[in-house]
């Protein structure tokens, strides 16, 4: 029981409360509350950056931005716009896409990265992601989703991939993967008890 | 696209899946439609879920770094304005309707959604500043695209003769967060950074002067508050006519 396990019940307990609180003190510049933010988001941050970035340099300087975005632009948060919490993981995961798709796009967009990607079985990705969460609840509530459902939104989310890529992934049509991936997360969202 | 359809995006779009114009057209939604923006927030809401069950311990050198960085960036506050537009207040101002009435006095393009009546004086004070360049008589208009993959588009009349160009967009998407939009002009390949743009609402309206012997026109995504070098292929791009 040491670091690892602190941070991770640290993230595990829904921390939004605390996180904006704190985010509104990090807004006037106050250092040691955003040390405090950090504890409180690094382990979440860093995890699903790493998921979708992969490399494991190219994650921390995600990472690295991401927090030090979070320090620039806090005063940009509105409560009433959602948690803290929330904003900070849709800036990490914007960020973290963001990083993937234009690295694909530099590098090998036209040397059939698509295909490339296409032989990573979807399923390992997926199969991975689930054994190795961390948060119980999370996992019995993606059990819940149809395997469609549940693969969809894990290429989506941790794969980083656009609807269109995960259609072709999982050689669905477009309309259909829309749907999953809708249907998927509201069904997450109930099961969850996010409202 | 449909209403329906694009309701379903919902999902995809709280995962980060929807890339390019696609997503800026579904902002432009999710702006006139509450209870999209709703759903959309519940369901970052939990897509948020998903990080926080993926924690992983991070390397114990990264706090003292980020720490360290910290304090050397300066933080924004509610209200700053980073982007130094020479007209910005008339810029922040400017509505569709000034673009409705630019394209549909000017050029004859597009059709443009109208929004409040007392937007309009502003639109017209603009619509002037619009059409004096156009009134040029070696005046052109040329289309930036999206092809390096910025979310919109927009058009740009240039002058010569007035040396001066004006950049209009009714559909620019916010940069993404962290990222702002950098306006460049280029000479013989020498970049020239002309601002950042800022648009409100997807509605941008900028205008440019001393444009010299520049012969290119470019926007690149940049690190918050700027470069001062491009750092990315441009997003947009035209190529500017010579004299």
């Amino acid at each position: 029981m040491g670091d690892r396990a602190r941070r991770l019940r640290s993230a595990r307990t829904d921390p939004a409360n605390d996180a904006g609180e704190l985010l509104q003190r990090v807004a006037l510049g106050d250092e040691a509350a955003f040390a405090q933010l950090y504890d409180l988001l690094i382990g979440s941050v860093f995890g699903m950056v790493r998921r979708i970035v992969r490399d494991p340099a190219q994650s921390e300087e995600v990472v690295q931005e991401v927090m030090v975005e979070l320090w620039r632009s806090a005063a940009k948060f509105s409560p009433e716009r959602g948690s803290a919490t929330t904003w900070a993981m849709t800036l990490a995961h914007r960020r973290a896409v963001d990083r993937v798709r234009s690295a694909q796009a530099a590098a090998d967009r036209d040397d059939m990265v698509g295909r490339r990607d296409a032989s990573r079985p979807f399923d390992e990705v997926s199969e991975q992601v689930t054994a190795r969460l961390e948060q119980e609840q999370v996992r019995r509530c993606l059990s819940t989703l149809t395997d469609l459902q549940r693969e969809s939104v894990l290429l989506a989310y941790y794969g980083g991939r656009t609807y269109r890529e995960v259609g072709e992934l999982l050689s669905t049509p477009l309309g259909t993967i829309k749907t999953r991936l809708r249907d998927g997360l509201i069904r997450l969202r109930d099961c969850l008890g996010v409202a | 696209m449909t209403s329906p359809d694009i309701h379903a995006l919902t999902g995809a779009y709280a995962l980060d899946a929807v890339a390019g114009v696609e997503r800026a057209d579904f902002e432009q939604h999710l702006a006139e439609c509450e209870s999209c923006a709703q759903e959309v927030q519940e369901l970052q809401e939990t897509a948020a879920r998903l990080a926080l069950a993926a924690a992983e311990v991070p390397p114990p050198d990264l706090k003292d770094r980020v720490l360290a960085q910290i304090r050397e960036v300066r933080q924004l506050s509610p209200d700053t304005t980073v982007v130094p537009l020479r007209r910005r207040s008339l810029a922040q101002r400017l509505t569709t309707v000034a673009a409705a009435v630019f394209f549909v006095a000017a050029a004859g393009l597009g059709v443009v959604v109208v929004r409040q009546d007392n937007q309009l004086d502003a639109a017209r004070a603009q619509a002037t500043q619009l059409e004096q360049i156009l009134k040029a008589p070696d005046a052109e208009l040329l289309t930036l695209d999206g092809s390096g993959g910025a979310t919109g588009s927009m058009k740009v009349a240039v002058s010569r003769q007035q040396d001066k160009m004006l950049l209009l967009s009714g559909n620019l998407a916010t940069a993404p967060d962290g990222r702002d939009y950098q306006l460049w002009t280029l000479a013989d390949g020498r970049p020239s950074s002309r601002g950042l743009l800022e648009p409100a609402g997807g509605n941008l309206t900028y205008e440019v002067g001393d444009l010299g012997d520049a012969d290119v026109v470019a926007i690149t995504v940049e690190p918050a508050g700027g470069s001062r070098q491009p750092t990315e292929q441009p997003a947009m791009f035209a190529e500017l006519p010579s004299d």
